[in-house]
C-alpha cells in the first residue's frame, strides 16, 4: 500500500523540490513527499512498461505472430512499424520538447550505450559513464548518484537496457557503425539515464 | 583433517546427493544426474534473460512462473525452445535461445537444466510453506 501511494504521489506531484532527496506533492497531497530515488524508479517503471507493451502487443503480435507488417529502423521508407528502441527515443525527445513549457516538470531521460551506433547516444558525463559501466558489470542492479552540471545538482539514475530479441542483437552486431559486434541475447547493451534536478 | 574420519566420505557423499551445490559463480545449483549436464549451456545461453525475467522470460527460481509450464510436458517445452514461441501475452521465446549454433541436443540439455532448476525451487518452496 505504501509503495502504491508513493507512485500515485510521484505521478501527480509537482517536481518542485522540498529538499535534496524528497519531492513535495501538490494539491491535496499536503505535506506528503516522495524520495527522488522513488520518483526515478517510478518514471523508469512507466517507461519500461510502455516499451514492453509496445514490443509485445504491437511488434510481436503483428510482426511475429500475425505476420502482417514489418518493423524497421527505416520505418517511413519501408512503411513499417518503428522499432521499440526508436519509440522509446521518440518519447524522450517529445518529453524534452514539451517540458520546455512546463517549468515544474524538470527531468530528462535518454537511452545511451558504451557502444552506441549513433555517437550522440554515448555517455557524456562521468556519472553516465560510471553508471553504464556499473549496470553492465552488475546485472540486475541499478545505479544511482548525484552530479553537478552547470552549477545545478542532479540526481542521476541508470537502468540496464538488455537485448531481448534476436533481431535487435543481430542488427546491432551487423551495423556498419557499431563499435561492438559480439552482443549476445540477454546482454546489457546500454542503459536508460534519468536525471532529476535537486537542491544543493 | 576431516578426511581422516571414518564417516567423512559417506557424509560427504550424502551431502552431495541430498543438497545441490551452490557454486561461487552464482546462485544456480549444480543438479545431480542428467539435469545437471546442461548447466554451463544454460548459463551461457539462457541465464541472461531467464535469470532476471527480462522480456517476460519465466524465472526458474520462481515456482509460480514454472509450475504451469512444467505441466505442458517436456516435448512441448523442447519444441518451444527449438523452434521459438510467441506466448499468449505475445512474449517471445526465440528459437534456440537466439543462438542458431546450438545443436538440438544442446538445446534440450539446457531445457533439462532449467526445468530441473524449476523443480528444485518448486520443491523448496513447498517445504518452506
Amino acid at each position: 500500500m505504501k509503495k502504491r501511494k508513493s507512485i500515485v504521489i510521484a505521478a501527480t506531484a509537482s517536481l518542485a523540490l522540498a529538499g535534496a532527496s524528497t519531492i513535495a506533492a501538490a494539491g491535496d497531497g499536503g505535506d506528503a513527499t516522495v524520495s527522488v530515488k522513488a520518483m526515478a524508479d517510478a518514471l523508469h517503471l512507466v517507461m519500461d512498461s510502455d516499451r514492453t507493451v509496445y514490443t509485445k502487443k504491437i511488434v510481436n503480435r503483428l510482426v511475429k505472430k500475425e505476420k502482417v507488417i514489418k518493423a524497421s529502423e527505416h520505418f517511413e521508407d519501408d512503411k513499417a512499424l518503428v522499432l521499440p528502441a526508436q519509440m522509446f527515443r521518440f518519447g524522450a525527445e517529445l518529453v524534452a520538447k514539451r517540458s520546455e513549457k512546463l517549468p515544474d516538470v524538470n527531468f530528462t531521460y535518454s537511452l545511451q550505450s558504451l557502444w552506441p551506433i549513433n555517437k550522440q547516444n554515448a555517455p557524456q558525463t562521468p556519472a553516465e559513464k560510471a553508471g553504464l559501466k556499473y549496470v553492465v558489470e552488475n546485472k540486475g542492479k541499478n545505479y544511482y548518484t548525484t552530479e553537478t552540471l552547470g552549477g545545478q545538482k542532479y540526481f542521476t539514475a541508470v537502468y540496464a537496457d538488455t537485448g531481448v530479441a534476436p533481431v535487435c542483437v543481430a542488427c546491432h552486431n551487423a551495423h556498419p557503425d557499431t563499435p561492438k559486434k559480439d552482443f549476445k541475447l540477454g546482454d546489457v547493451m546500454g542503459g536508460v539515464v534519468i536525471r532529476i534536478p535537486v537542491e544543493s | 583433517m576431516t578426511g581422516d574420519h571414518p564417516l567423512a566420505l559417506p557424509i560427504l557423499l550424502a551431502w552431495l546427493f541430498a543438497t545441490p551445490q551452490v557454486v561461487a559463480d552464482g546462485h544456480y545449483p549444480v543438479l545431480p544426474g542428467e539435469a545437471g549436464a546442461g548447466r554451463s549451456l544454460w548459463l551461457e545461453n539462457c541465464e541472461g534473460c531467464h535469470g532476471y525475467g527480462i522480456g517476460g522470460a519465466p524465472i526458474p527460481m520462481q515456482a509460480e512462473d514454472w509450475a504451469p509450464r512444467l505441466a505442458k510436458g517436456m516435448p512441448v517445452l523442447y519444441r518451444h525452445a527449438l523452434e521459438g514461441f510467441i506466448g499468449p501475452d505475445y512474449s517471445e521465446m526465440p528459437a534456440r535461445g537466439g543462438n542458431p549454433k546450438l545443436s538440438d541436443a544442446e538445446v534440450k540439455a539446457a531445457v533439462d537444466y532449467m526445468t530441473g532448476l524449476a523443480r528444485f525451487h518448486i520443491t523448496k518452496t513447498r517445504k518452506e510453506k
